[in-house]
């Protein structure tokens, strides 16, 4: 009897470990919320196998949790960050400046997700900034859970709680795929202020 | 130690099993989730559906992004042995029509370019005959028999998205 339940034991603590092991390494586990990727331009992170039969296993199942649906790197490139230019973590109670140039690519945009990988619960509309309202040159727009005053975009983060943005570039012109560095100049995101203390 | 060989071996053949077995199926586990819940939602069978403008109340589907509009077809081969005609509707703006297969990969997209494209989707190579197309027609070859057809149109606005909406009256997803 004792015996049997030894190899019970160690039967369950390997089916434990190599279960964790894969919902870890894939992101499946609850809390854990970023598509990621080896790709890093100015603290977005990218994998440029999304949506693509090459993807690794472990990525395919991540992407499935976070990002379904996307399309393949020929049609448009994403890329996500969770945290500000100084490395803090996106909070719906804290104020940004992101802040870009032209993008190489057909059309880009910005968008503002919560912890559950969904837009944020607001009826603000401002839930994105795109290419259409940037125009060619520089531009910029204001993260926040209130409309700000003066004529910047932006970008509501009301109901965000502790947010991510994605960053996604649809057409992306030649050489992106292959240099993904060189050619794109990734937004900029600086945290402007807490609670009214300046960040 | 030589007793715990043997146990060892069986919690390792056991954790690899479980490791494997869940990388392998929880793309098509959460991929044939949403093909329900799009069902439950209105997306019919062989028939594309139409997204109201994307926000916290109408999105079903993880990281929509609100300036596109989005339209859905699911299909399924195995009820639609002579292949289904997909065809996309033009649009003025940016537009993509791409199909995804059970394991969720992306296999094929087509760019609109301000015109309207058609493909005639069929069942993986190797299977029973195709039901005979004609040389002109454009053919996509599905790796899965069930999956996804998503069309998005660049709508960032209210009349934008109102504009989509009337190029998806030329959208089409049948069973032939």
């Amino acid at each position: 009897m004792k015996r049997l339940f030894i190899w019970l034991g160690f039967a369950l603590i390997g089916i434990g470990i190599g279960a964790y092991s894969a919902l870890a390494m894939s992101g499946l586990l609850p809390g854990d919320r970023r598509t990621g990727g080896p790709i890093e331009v100015n603290g977005w992170h990218g994998d440029f196998a999304m949506g693509s039969a090459e993807a690794s296993p472990y990525f395919r199942a991540r992407i499935a949790r976070h990002g379904l649906l996307a399309l393949a790197n020929t049609e448009a490139v994403y890329f996500t960050r969770l945290t500000d230019d100084s490395g803090r973590a996106f909070t719906e109670d804290c104020t940004y400046r992101i802040s870009g140039a032209k993008m190489p690519a057909r059309w880009w945009s910005v968008t503002l997700y919560n912890e559950s990988n969904f837009l944020p619960s607001n009826t603000d509309d401002a839930l994105s900034f795109d290419a259409s309202r940037a125009g060619d040159g520089p531009w910029s727009a204001i993260i926040s859970p209130q409309r700000p005053s003066g004529a910047e975009g932006w970008i509501s983060s009301k109901a965000g709680g502790d947010f991510d943005l994605t960053f996604r570039l649809y057409v992306p012109d030649d050489g992106v795929l292959e240099s993904p560095v060189e050619m794109i100049n990734a937004p900029r995101v600086e945290r402007l202020e807490c609670g009214g203390d300046p960040a | 130690m030589r007793s715990t060989f043997a146990p060892l071996t069986l919690a390792a053949l056991l954790g690899a099993a479980a490791h494997f077995g869940i990388l392998h199926y929880a793309p098509t586990f959460i991929m044939d989730r949403a093909y329900t819940m799009l069902g439950q939602r209105g997306t019919p069978l062989h028939g594309f559906n139409l997204a109201p403008r994307m926000t916290a109340e109408t999105q079903s589907v993880v990281r929509p992004s609100p300036d596109l509009a989005y339209s859905a077809c699911r299909f399924d081969l195995s009820s639609a042995p002579n292949g289904v005609r997909v065809a996309m509707g033009q649009f003025s703006g940016y537009s993509s029509l791409s199909f995804f297969d059970a394991q969720t990969n992306n296999f094929r997209t087509i760019r609109g370019n301000v015109e309207a494209q058609e493909t005639v989707l069929l069942r993986p190579a190797g299977g029973t005959p195709y039901a005979p197309v004609t040389e002109a027609e454009d053919v996509t070859h599905s790796p899965s028999q069930k999956g996804i057809i998503l069309i998005r149109r660049l709508a960032p606005t209210e009349e934008e998205y109102v504009a989509a909406a009337k190029a998806a009256q030329g959208d089409e997803c049948r069973a032939l």
